[in-house]
């Protein structure tokens, strides 16, 4: 199969990627892990009780799921899910009707043993601009996918 | 995290007696194609390739030793090796990896690493997670 190889540039920045929250999708979400009884996540009151919350968040996991899936269009499946890595702080709630957007850029590029690997920067921001989440991810592209050294 | 019905024998979480490196109980399931298909519902993405995510093995495992007050995921990073395949058992280690206390509030570090029956390496989980849920709801209103 023939490869793509691909240059990287500290700067370059990924396409967005918008996601709008439903209470349906986090249904899907919790529901998928095995938990199907209500939670934070799923039910108003527990999320009173266990939050103070007026509502239902969904789980930060969630946001680093649409980050794993920012990051590997960017790359592509092939190498993002045989190397990639992701790590997410959670600073806002993400609740149902939010729309969130996830961006980012490459800050960092170093050679390692069987590749490069190639650091992303990554900001998650709702619909009113409020950062909801920060943090980025890395994927180890190995030497086949790039272009040949001078 | 709810828990099955009858009595609770799990212990109250004692934050500072937590021990860092802590082994948690060894978790394993099958991953299903149900399971694969709710989850990309869910994310909003056909492609998604690690359904693992939405399983929490890492605090799962945790919440079968203790109980406590809930939590709020502060911070969640995932090393990616392969994806799993539908129909496949997956073995999940878990340990308690870190805890500290900033601004006054406790942190608890766990991690996870799960295996297909294989033997194939497929994903590495960490996930700090705040122990006083309600300090973050009153920022949350």
């Amino acid at each position: 199969m023939a490869i793509n190889k691909r240059m990287y540039k500290i700067g370059d920045e990924l396409a967005p990627l918008t996601k709008h929250m439903t209470q349906e999708a986090i249904n899907h979400f919790e529901s998928s892990g095995g938990a199907k009884g209500p939670s934070q996540f799923t039910d108003v009151e527990t999320a009173r009780s266990t939050l103070g919350t007026k509502g239902t968040v969904a789980s930060g996991r969630m946001s680093l799921t649409f980050t794993t899936e920012l990051l590997r269009r960017f790359f592509g499946a092939e190498i993002y899910n045989r190397g990639g890595t992701v790590d997410m702080r959670f600073l806002r709630p993400v609740r149902p009707g939010d729309s969130v957007t996830f961006s980012g850029k490459i800050t960092g590029m170093s050679k390692e043993a069987n590749g490069c690997r190639v650091t992303v920067e990554v900001t998650g921001t709702n619909q009113k601009g409020d950062t909801t989440a920060v943090g980025g991810g890395s994927c180890l592209v190995p030497s086949g996918y790039l272009p040949a050294e001078e | 995290m709810s828990h099955a019905e009858g009595p609770d024998h799990r212990k109250l979480l004692n934050w500072d007696e937590l021990v860092i490196g802590e082994q948690l109980p060894t978790l394993d399931y099958v991953l299903t194609q149900e399971m694969m298909d709710e989850f990309r519902l869910g994310v909003m993405d056909p492609e998604a390739a690690f359904p693992t995510i939405s399983q929490k093995v890492d605090v799962r495992p945790y919440h079968l030793v203790y109980r406590d007050d809930g939590s709020v995921n502060a911070r969640c990073s995932f090393h990616f090796y392969n994806p799993p395949v539908a129909g496949k058992r997956i073995v999940v280690h878990a340990w308690i990896a870190d805890k500290y206390a900033r601004r006054g509030k406790n942190y608890i570090v766990t991690e996870a690493v799960s295996v297909d029956e294989d033997g194939r390496l497929l994903d590495r989980v960490i996930t700090h997670e705040l122990k006083q849920p309600s300090e973050v709801g009153k920022k949350w209103q």
